[in-house]
C-alpha cells in the first residue's frame, strides 16, 4: 500500500485538503465524520498548513490533530516575502510534523499560488521535502481569478516559477479562472473546484494503488510528470449511457473536463489514463487501440484499467510542453506589475512632492 | 302549778298535733334508730355498755327543753340541754363515733327521746340512776377498773405467706382489779392467728399487760383492710361489766412477687420497600424483662421461602439471660421475591415464648426495572459519546 502525505498550504490549500477528507468519508453528508470512518484508497496522511487561524478553523472535515497552525498574526496578507521568512522561522516544526507522519511514496502539495502563506510556503517546503524525501513531489496549483488583483497575480507568477524551478516532481494546474464557468456565483464555484480538484486527487491516488487489469503505477506517474516542461493538468470523463469507451476517453481530453485550458492534441508532452468501470462496458482492445491513437499525437499515454461498479469514469493527466495560457497569464502580471511599480513611484514621487513643500522649513513652537 | 300544767298540756296538744309530721320527718331519716321512748326524770340508758344518757331534768317553757347527763368511755360526764325542735345534737365518743340525740317532747318528768347512731350500736341497759349522795357513799366503797387497749403490728404491709406480730398492751388506769377478761377480735378473711389468747389474766388497777400472737396471711386477696378493734370485756371485782375496745387498724396486704423471667423480642425496623436482589440488615434484640433468670433461650426465625440469609448469626441460642440484660444479634438478608414478606422471629425459654414481626415490600431493583430502557440507553450514550469525541477530534 502506497505512503501519500497531501498538504495542504493556505486557504486554498487547506480547504481543497478538507474537500479530500470529506470525499474519503463518502455518501455520507455533513455527519458522515461522526459515525464513518475515512476509506483513503490508500495510506493517506494529510496535514493543512496555515498561518491564518481562522482558515483551520473554518474546516470541517479534517482532524484537529493534522491541521497546523503557524504563528504569525492571522496570515501574511498576501506578502510571499513575509511568508518565505516566516516559513523560515517554523520551518523545523513544520518538518517535525510531517516527520511524525512517516515516510511516503507519493507527496501532494496542494495550494494556491496567489495568496500569501501558501505561495510562499510551497516552493520551499519543495525543496525541504525534496531534501528529505526520495518521494515524488507534486504540486497542485491553483491559479487565480485574473481580476482578483495585481497582487495575486505577480504572487502566481513568481510562485509557479519557483515551483516549476524547483523541479520537486511537478506541478499539476488548477485555474480558478478557467473552472469559475461551471458555477453561478464565487462561493459555489469555489466549493465546485474544491470538490473537483479532491475527486480527482482520489481517484489518481486509488489507481496507484489498486491492481488494476492494466496497470500503471507510481512510476508512470514520475514519468508523465517528467515530461515537457513539468506542467500540467488533470481531465475528468464521466461516460453516459450512449458513450464508448473510446469517446469516454477522449472526453477526458475535452477542455470541459480539464482542470486548467490546454490543447492535449497540441501541446501535450506525455499522459497516463486510468479507467475505471464495470467490466461490461471497457472494451480492452478498444481501449488499447484508442490509447494508441492518443500517443500518436500526445506522445507516450500511460494507461490504467481498474475494473468497479458503474459506468466507465476517465481520469486522464498529461504534461504539456507549451503553456499558451500560461504565458498569457506571465503578461497580465507583468503588465500587473509594471503597473504596480509605475503607479508606486508616482505615489511616491507625488508624496516627495508634498514634503518639498515643508524641505527648508523647521517647525516652530 | 296548776298554770303550769295546763299551759304544759296546750303545749302537749300543740305538739302531738305536730309530733307525727315532726316523728314522720325524722322517720324518714335513713339513720339507724338506737332509742325511741320516753324516759322519766331519774332513769338512765347505757348504749354499748360505755355510753350512758341520764335525764336530769326536764322543763316546760316557752320552748320545752330537757337537761341530760351523757358520759361515755375516756370522756367525762357532762350535762347539756337540748330543746325540743333543735336540729339533732352530735355526741362524739372518744373513739371518734358520732351519735345524735332528739328531744321529741317534754312532758312534766319525762321526755321523749330519740337517739340515732352507728349501725351497730344498741341499749344495753336501762337504769335508775341514783342520788349523787348515795353515789358518792358507793364511790368511797366501790373500785372500778378501767383498761386501755392498744393493738400494734409489726408491720402493716404484708403480701400473702408472710407472718405478722401482732402485740396487745392492755394498761388498768381505774381503781379495781378487772376480771373475766376476754379479748373478742374480729377475724380477716384469709388470714390465720396462732396462740392469740381469749382471755386474759387478771390485771390490778395500774397494771400493764402484754399479749401477743402471730397472724398469717394466707391467701388474703391483696387489698388495704381496716381492722375492726380489738375488744375487751371484763368486770370489776364487785361484778359490773365494762367493755374498752383499741382503736382500728389498717392492715395492707400485697400480692406475692413472683420470680419469673419475661422475653421479650423486638426487630430493628427495616425499610418498608425493599429491592430485589439487594442485601439488608436486621438486628433482634432479645431482652429478659422479667425478675428472674432465664433458662436457655432458642431463636427461631421464620423466613418467607424467597428471603435467604447472606450473612450472620442465624437462630442463635443463649444459655441463659439476666433480669434486665439483653442479647442482640444481626443478619443480612436478601429476598428475590416480589411482594408482601412477613419475617417472624420467635424466643423460647422454658416459661413461655415472645415473637416479633416485621414486615417489608419487596420490590424490582431500578436496575431490573429500567433494564430494557438502560440496554436501549447504552448504545445511544456510547453513539453520543462517540459523536462527541468525534466532535472534538474536528474541533480546532
Amino acid at each position: 500500500m502506497l505512503n501519500i502525505l497531501i498538504l495542504g498550504l493556505g486557504q486554498c490549500g487547506n480547504r481543497i485538503l478538507d474537500a479530500i477528507n470529506r470525499e474519503a468519508f463518502g455518501s455520507g453528508g455533513t455527519f458522515a465524520k461522526y459515525y464513518s470512518r475515512q476509506k483513503f484508497p490508500a495510506s493517506v496522511k494529510t496535514i493543512a498548513i496555515n498561518t491564518a487561524i481562522n482558515d483551520l478553523k473554518e474546516l470541517s472535515d479534517t482532524l484537529a490533530k493534522d491541521r497546523m497552525h503557524v504563528p504569525h498574526l492571522h496570515g501574511v496578507g498576501a506578502n510571499r516575502i513575509i511568508g518565505k521568512r516566516v516559513f523560515g522561522e517554523n520551518k523545523e516544526m513544520i518538518m517535525g510534523e510531517i516527520d511524525k507522519r512517516g515516510s511516503f511514496d507519493l507527496i501532494f502539495i496542494i495550494t494556491s499560488t496567489a495568496g500569501g502563506s501558501g505561495s510562499s510556503f510551497a516552493p520551499l517546503l519543495a525543496k525541504e521535502l525534496k531534501q528529505t524525501y526520495t518521494a515524488p513531489i507534486i504540486s497542485i496549483a491553483v491559479l487565480p481569478f485574473r481580476e482578483e488583483g495585481s497582487i495575486f497575480l505577480q504572487n502566481t507568477a513568481f510562485c509557479l516559477r519557483e515551483l516549476v524551478e524547483m523541479d520537486a516532481g511537478g506541478v499539476l494546474l488548477v485555474d480558478n479562472q478557467y473552472l469559475k464557468k461551471y458555477a453561478g456565483d464565487i462561493k459555489s464555484a469555489y466549493d465546485s473546484i474544491n470538490t473537483t480538484t479532491a475527486r480527482r486527487i482520489l481517484f489518481l491516488i486509488e489507481a496507484l494503488n489498486s491492481e488494476m487489469l492494466m496497470v500503471t503505477d507510481l512510476g508512470d506517474l514520475k514519468t508523465v510528470m517528467n515530461g515537457g516542461i513539468g506542467v500540467g493538468t488533470m481531465g475528468f470523463y464521466e461516460a453516459s449511457k450512449e458513450s464508448t469507451i473510446k469517446s469516454a476517453i477522449l472526453g477526458s481530453f475535452k477542455p470541459s473536463g480539464l482542470l486548467f485550458p490546454a490543447n492535449v492534441y497540441e501541446d501535450g508532452a506525455r499522459a497516463m489514463l486510468v479507467i475505471k468501470g464495470n467490466k461490461k462496458f471497457l472494451d480492452l482492445d478498444l481501449i488499447t487501440k484508442t490509447v494508441e491513437e492518443l500517443s500518436r499525437e500526445v506522445g507516450q499515454v500511460f494507461k490504467g484499467v481498474l475494473i468497479k461498479k458503474g459506468r466507465p469514469k476517465v481520469l486522464s493527466l498529461f504534461t504539456l510542453n507549451s503553456v499558451p495560457e500560461l504565458e498569457k497569464l506571465y503578461a497580465i502580471a507583468a503588465d500587473a506589475i509594471r503597473f504596480e511599480m509605475d503607479k508606486k513611484e508616482q505615489s511616491k514621487k507625488r508624496l516627495d512632492d508634498a514634503f518639498s513643500h515643508i524641505e527648508d522649513l523647521e517647525p516652530i513652537y | 302549778m296548776n298554770n303550769d300544767r295546763i299551759l304544759a298540756m296546750l303545749v302537749l296538744l300543740l305538739l302531738i298535733s305536730t309530733s307525727p309530721i315532726a316523728i314522720a320527718a325524722e322517720g324518714d331519716d335513713d339513720a339507724n334508730v338506737i332509742l325511741d321512748r320516753e324516759l322519766e326524770v331519774g332513769s338512765g340508758v347505757a348504749i354499748e355498755q360505755s355510753i350512758k344518757i341520764e335525764v336530769v331534768e326536764v322543763k316546760t317553757d316557752i320552748i320545752d327543753c330537757a337537761k341530760l347527763r351523757i358520759s361515755s368511755y375516756q370522756k367525762p360526764a357532762r350535762v347539756i340541754s337540748i330543746f325540743q325542735g333543735d336540729s339533732p345534737t352530735e355526741y362524739e365518743t372518744s373513739s371518734g363515733t358520732s351519735m345524735y340525740i332528739k328531744v321529741l317532747s317534754v312532758y312534766g318528768d319525762s321526755v321523749y327521746l330519740r337517739v340515732t347512731g352507728p349501725e351497730d350500736w344498741r341499749v344495753t341497759n336501762y337504769y335508775t340512776v341514783e342520788s349523787e349522795e348515795e353515789e358518792e357513799t358507793k364511790e368511797e366503797a366501790v373500785t372500778i377498773p378501767k383498761l386501755d387497749i392498744t393493738r400494734t403490728f409489726d408491720t402493716t404491709v404484708s403480701e400473702p405467706g408472710q407472718v405478722i406480730a401482732v402485740t396487745i398492751k392492755i394498761r388498768n388506769t381505774g381503781n379495781g382489779t378487772a376480771t373475766d377478761i376476754v379479748l373478742d377480735e374480729s377475724p380477716i378473711r384469709g388470714t390465720y392467728k396462732e396462740d392469740c389468747p381469749t382471755t386474759i389474766e387478771d390485771i390490778a388497777a395500774g397494771e400493764t399487760k402484754r399479749a401477743s400472737y402471730t397472724l398469717k396471711v394466707v391467701d388474703a386477696e391483696p387489698g388495704t383492710y381496716e381492722l375492726s378493734p380489738s375488744i375487751l370485756n371484763y368486770q370489776s371485782e364487785s361484778g359490773v361489766s365494762f367493755s374498752s375496745e383499741s382503736k382500728t387498724s389498717v392492715l395492707e396486704i400485697t400480692a406475692a412477687e413472683v420470680l419469673l423471667p419475661a422475653i421479650e423480642v423486638s426487630i430493628d425496623p427495616v425499610d418498608s420497600i425493599m429491592a430485589c436482589g439487594d442485601d439488608f440488615p436486621m438486628t433482634v434484640t432479645i431482652r429478659n424483662v422479667g425478675n428472674a433468670t432465664s433458662g436457655i433461650v432458642t431463636i427461631k426465625s421464620n423466613l418467607p421461602p424467597d428471603v435467604q440469609v447472606v450473612s450472620g448469626e442465624d437462630d442463635p441460642v443463649y444459655e441463659s439471660i439476666e433480669p434486665g440484660e439483653s442479647e442482640e444479634y444481626g443478619v443480612t438478608l436478601r429476598t428475590h421475591g416480589e411482594g408482601k414478606h412477613i419475617i417472624d422471629v420467635q424466643a423460647m425459654w422454658a416459661d413461655g415464648e415472645a415473637v416479633d414481626t416485621i414486615e417489608f415490600w419487596a420490590e424490582k431493583s431500578g436496575l431490573e426495572q429500567y433494564y430494557i430502557h438502560i440496554l436501549a440507553a447504552i448504545p445511544i450514550l456510547l453513539l453520543l459519546f462517540w459523536a462527541m469525541k468525534r466532535r472534538k477530534d474536528y474541533s480546532y
